[in-house]
């Protein structure tokens, strides 16, 4: 006598998700792969720097033997406009902090920690001669506010030049739509 | 019917553990995928919510070393772009000053940003200045840095095209070779003067410095 067939109550169901995983693996990987994440003269920065666009003839930011000159106009008072250096080898910024003689102790101090400082002209002057002596291969890089006056600019752009440092860039936002 | 079913469960469970006696020969087996999923997700949210795909960019600018002795230019090889504080921007070849010279019938003329870069291929490629173009730009220091990026840009996209139109001519080098024409690049950046804004204003640009009008 053939036993009838008891259907089971379904009480939920099972879906595959093999595939999901598939797919959500592999976007991980490549998200992982691709991950860079900021150097610390970037964690450093304070502020945020709405950067100017451009879209001919542009590179990545450079990661190693980078040094940063940060332009930007202060949050609290918006007619000052403010210097500060940065580098992203923690080496160079040692080697500075260590044996550079024209460093004020309290700039000593703060370079303990920060990889980013607030400099004035004078010390900007002292500290791209530094990073010159300290690092060959160094490469500067002007990143500034797109709102801030050209003087600025120029200011920085004479400093490098009395200190025979000619090659410089400018950290751009690549145009998106042309 | 469905409190039934529910009722009926144990007893079915029982009926197939009676039936299946027989085990089943295990081919494979089954690993609880969920925490890894969930982790994996989790991991996936992270990555997907922090990264920038955006990555700032550099541009890059060499600038003349300074020198002390004076050099000698042909006007007609001399192209200058203003950027006033306004965000205008003129152009001349040559000079303007009319008060050194009032026969001078050189006129800055305005152009739009964007438009650049057909000016400078145009200006760097007319045939009897070929190649030896020095373009100067003049910065008003209230400009904004975002416009002078932006011409620097337009320049920088103009020198694509005037590299490539070059190469297309040959030369003769030193060693007797026919080669593709290198392209020699002479530019500088500097700061608009009050000599500058005033040639500008005698030649009827309006509105250069804040300070004029007043």
């Amino acid at each position: 006598m053939p036993v009838p067939k008891i259907r089971k109550k379904r009480m939920g169901f099972v879906i595959d998700m093999t595939p999901l995983v598939d797919i959500t693996f592999l976007l991980l990987v490549f998200l992982m792969f691709t991950t860079k994440f900021k150097s610390e003269a970037e964690a450093d920065q304070q502020f945020t720097i709405a950067r100017p666009f451009a879209s001919a003839d542009t590179a990545k930011l450079p990661e190693k033997d980078l040094a940063l000159i940060n332009i930007d106009i202060d949050d609290k008072n918006p007619t000052d406009t403010a210097y500060y250096f940065g580098w992203t080898n923690t080496s160079d910024r040692d080697t500075i902090r260590d044996t550079y003689p024209d460093l004020p102790e309290e700039l000593r101090k703060t370079l303990q920690v920060e990889m980013l400082v607030r400099v004035d002209t004078i010390m900007l002057s002292h500290l791209i001669k530094a990073t010159k002596a300290v690092n060959r291969n160094a490469i500067f890089a002007i990143d500034a506010d797109k709102d801030v006056n050209f003087k600025y600019i120029n200011t920085v752009i004479n400093i490098m030049n009395k200190n025979n440092q000619r090659v410089f860039n400018y950290v751009t936002q690549k145009r998106t739509s042309e | 019917m469905a409190g039934g079913g529910a009722l009926g469960r144990p007893e079915s469970v029982k009926k197939g553990k009676k039936t299946n006696r027989k085990k089943k020969k295990r081919l494979g087996f089954h690993v609880d995928m969920t925490p890894l999923v969930d982790i994996t997700f989790l991991l996936l949210m992270f990555f997907l919510f922090t990264t920038t795909m955006l990555k700032p960019q550099v541009m890059e600018m060499r600038i003349p070393p300074e020198i002390y002795a004076q050099v000698e230019v042909k006007a007609s090889e001399l192209l200058t772009i203003c950027l006033l504080e306004d965000g205008r921007t003129y152009w001349y070849v040559g000079t303007i000053d009319i008060e050194k010279d009032p026969t001078n019938t050189n006129r800055p003329q305005l152009i739009k940003i964007d438009s650049i870069k057909y000016l400078a291929f145009e200006q760097n490629l007319k045939p009897n200045v070929k190649n030896r173009m020095i373009t100067l730009f003049k910065i008003d220091e209230k400009a904004k840095y975002d416009l002078m990026v932006s011409v620097l840009d337009q320049l920088n996209i103009a020198e694509m095209s005037i590299i490539e139109e070059l190469s297309k001519e040959t030369e003769v080098n030193e060693q007797g070779q026919s080669v593709p024409v290198q392209r020699k690049r002479k530019f500088t950046i500097s700061v608009l003067n009050e000599d500058d804004k005033k040639q500008l204003t005698n030649t009827g640009v309006e509105g250069v410095s804040k300070d004029v009008i007043q």
